[in-house]
């Protein structure tokens, strides 16, 4: 027998010893998994109150996740809101920009732009495709328009979301993205790389991005 | 020669730590003036940051117990899941394993690798990687092996074994993790603060992601309705071995499915709040199937191994509770008896109650008989465990087992109550009195002795080791004023 055939006539035995009446076809099965999440709310903590907006700032600023935040009032306000970061970090104006059409319609004049994102890249500017407010996690699809290694290669991780992508939980995102296809990788980013490897402290920048900068875009 | 032997003494590093008698395995840790406080600072932080989480979320007991019941609902129908999980995987252009040992385990990732015309791998820190020996299995096949978790490098770098499931470097002090990185980094840091540290860590470890040939990953779930498989770190260091290799390859428990994302968020809310106190890790990461059309990055194959190595006994043998673990390691950052002796001593993969529990499967009762008795049975591995696995109702079944099988020591003794029953097992009195007033807070209210198993073996003594004389009357004294004044 192989190793599948063994592994699932073992379970199927045991299934018969224990689960005695039991419905065990396929509908049952889904049903009751179903009814396990009928009441979402029994598996997560309540938003507080406020706009998703409001609540993702909050969150994704708390000591929790220590990201920075800036605001931008359009798209179009982006590369100045990149500029101030860089200004204020004393960086040079060279960027890794994602290849996300959006990011890349804007007027980047005076930046030094590469395409890709290198293991040295000191900063890159991406768009997340969702945010949640539940757990200030900026939520990317990789893709042509969104290679994964944006999100781990830089020192400076900038992500631009906009306000209207905001969801509030977790189960949120499952339910925006039902029906469509699963990307290769669904990357959840919830804070700047950290390690709490050595005697416990937290040290930023372990591997992934040091620093996690959000642009708010509140107008879309 | 006196290194050699005293390497292959000593708990930490030896490849087969149950060739030392547990009794010097705790001796070893007792007697290590570090190890205690290299124990506190992590596990007191990660107590304290579990508790505030805990405290901040009202309705953390029902989402335990829907936790809890998501779990046992994947566990009661396995073999529907596995099935499922299996096409839909498939579907996504995955390449899917099945594996009954470890040694079948180790085997198919060591095909691939070769098949890869793999020279060096990178990992990340996966339990159940551990667990099938696959660290061994590698360098055994000549294959170089690149442990990317920072705490996972530093154990690569001491030649020690893993001490704890999420912070297996736990038992070295920053004093100690200096010296290595000196030793070894080809840049090292320029002064001992952590955070030099990690920043030459980092840069020494980047080239090894970029000359991978293969990347390993375990998996925290495995999502039944999407085949695809889920990662949880903080440093990023899966995704950059995940994703720049030419071939991905996931070795995971069978027991890790849920039936659909939605569940797996649940669970993912009591995993991190129970490891570390965050709300989520910084990097939480689906992954299903190879590089598609147009992607820029991504492995070209993705494998994924299907481990059972005795989970399928387990559930059909009375320790099916045990398969909803979650691997978040509250349990031992709870546990008296951990937190007095940390990882090594107890010598399997996995450490703490859920080791005791475990490593009877996977290394046999007759090495670990052991760890089931180390245990005071207060109860707090189950209060703080997201999926309220019994822990030491499970330890007790082991008890009894191995008394069953005559593997405890024949001697006789009665027990006399607390203090006495302490004075006879040192060890445990050790334990004992660093919680008195606990202790006998329980001890009064009967909990203590009588949940003790008396029928079953359990005073009939074991040999405890003893810790130093000085500690032990110093104690001793001590209680005896507690009890005096009590
Ligand atoms: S037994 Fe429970 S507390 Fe221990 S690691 Fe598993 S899930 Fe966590």
């Amino acid at each position: 027998m192989s190793a599948r055939e063994l592994i699932l006539s073992a379970l199927r035995q045991g299934n018969t010893a224990t689960a005695a009446g039991e419905p065990n076809d396929a509908g049952a099965i889904a049903a009751a998994a179903d009814a396990l999440i009928a009441d979402l709310s029994l598996g997560r903590p309540r938003l507080g109150e406020g706009s998703l907006p409001m609540l993702f700032e909050r969150q994704i600023t708390s000591p929790k996740v220590a990201a920075s935040l800036d605001k931008a009032a359009s798209l179009a306000d982006v590369p100045r809101a990149v500029d101030i970061y860089l200004t204020t970090h004393g960086l040079a104006r060279e960027i890794a920009l994602q290849p996300e059409p959006a990011l890349t319609a804007m007027d980047w004049s005076g930046y030094h732009l590469h395409e890709e994102v290198k293991s040295d890249t000191i900063v890159a500017v991406g768009k997340a495709l969702w945010g949640i407010a539940e757990t200030g996690t900026l939520v990317f699809h990789s893709g042509p328009h969104s290679p994964t290694l944006f999100d781990f290669f830089p020192l400076h991780h900038l992500v631009v979301i906009e306000a209207s992508r905001i969801l509030g939980y977790l189960e949120d995102y499952v339910a925006a993205s039902m029906g469509q296809p699963v990307p290769r990788n669904v990357n959840f980013v919830t804070g700047a790389s950290g390690t709490t490897d050595i005697e416990g402290t937290l040290v930023r920048g372990a591997h992934g991005p040091r620093f996690l900068h959000v642009i708010l875009v509140e107008d879309s | 020669m006196t290194t050699a032997s005293s390497a292959a003494r000593s708990s930490a590093q030896a490849s087969d730590p149950f060739s030392i008698p547990f009794d010097e395995r705790i001796k070893e840790a007792l007697d290590n003036k570090t190890l205690k406080i290299a124990i506190d600072r992590t596990t007191n932080n990660a107590r304290d940051k579990r508790a505030a989480a805990v405290a901040a979320w009202p309705g953390f007991a029902e989402a335990r117990t829907l936790g809890k019941s998501i779990k046992q609902h994947v566990i009661d129908h396995l073999d529907h899941y596995l099935v499922e999980f299996e096409a839909n995987a498939l579907r996504s252009g995955a390449k899917v394993h099945w594996a009954s040992t470890s040694d079948e385990a180790c085997a198919i990732v060591i095909d691939l690798c070769r098949k890869a015309g793999a020279k060096s791998v990178t990992r990340a820190k996966s339990m159940l990687g551990e667990e099938i020996g696959l660290p061994h299995a590698l360098e055994d096949a000549g294959i170089t092996r690149v442990e990317t978790d920072l705490a996972e490098h530093i154990v690569q770098l001491a030649h020690d074994r893993p001490s704890h499931i999420i912070w297996p470097a736990l038992h070295r002090t920053r004093e100690e993790v200096a010296e290595l990185f000196r030793a070894n980094h080809h840049k090292p840091q320029n002064s001992d603060d952590i955070e030099s540290m990690v920043a030459s860590a980092r840069e020494e470890l980047r080239g090894r992601f970029l000359a991978a040939d293969v990347g390993i990953s375990g998996a925290n779930f495995l999502i039944a309705d999407s085949g695809a498989i889920c990662t949880v770190t903080n440093e990023g260091n899966a995704e950059l071995t995940t994703t720049i290799p030419r071939v991905h390859i996931v070795t995971a428990g069978i027991e890790k499915l849920v039936p659909s994302l939605s569940h797996a968020m649940v669970l993912l809310r009591l995993l991190v709040r129970s490891a570390t106190g965050a709300d989520l890790t910084q990097y939480t990461t689906f992954h299903c199937g190879p590089k598609r059309r147009g992607d820029r990055d991504g492995p070209e194959e993705f494998h994924i191994v299907l481990v059972d190595n005795g989970r399928t006994k387990m559930r059909n043998e009375g320790l099916a509770d045990m398969l909803r673990c979650l691997r978040c390691g509250a349990c031992m950052n709870h546990c008296v008896v951990f937190r007095q002796i940390g990882g090594h001593a107890y010598g399997g993969a996995y450490p703490g109650p859920m080791g005791s529990v475990m490593t009877p499967i996977f290394n046999g009762l007759e090495k670990s008989h052991d760890l089931p008795q180390a245990c005071t049975l207060n109860g707090s591995c189950q209060e703080v465990c997201p999926v309220d696995i019994p822990l030491p109702t499970l330890l007790r079944g082991w008890r009894e087992k191995s008394w069953r099988e005559g593997l405890e020591p024949q001697i006789v003794r009665q027990s006399l109550g607390f203090w006495a029953f302490g004075a006879r097992h040192p060890f445990l009195y050790h334990i004992g009195t660093r919680l008195a007033v606990r202790g006998m807070r329980l001890f009064a209210k009967g909990g203590w002795i009588r949940s003790l198993p008396l029928a079953s073996g359990w005073t009939r003594h074991r040999d405890f080791p003893k810790p130093a004389p000085r500690t032990f009357m110093e104690e001793w004294n001590q209680q005896q004023r507690l009890k005096a004044k009590g």
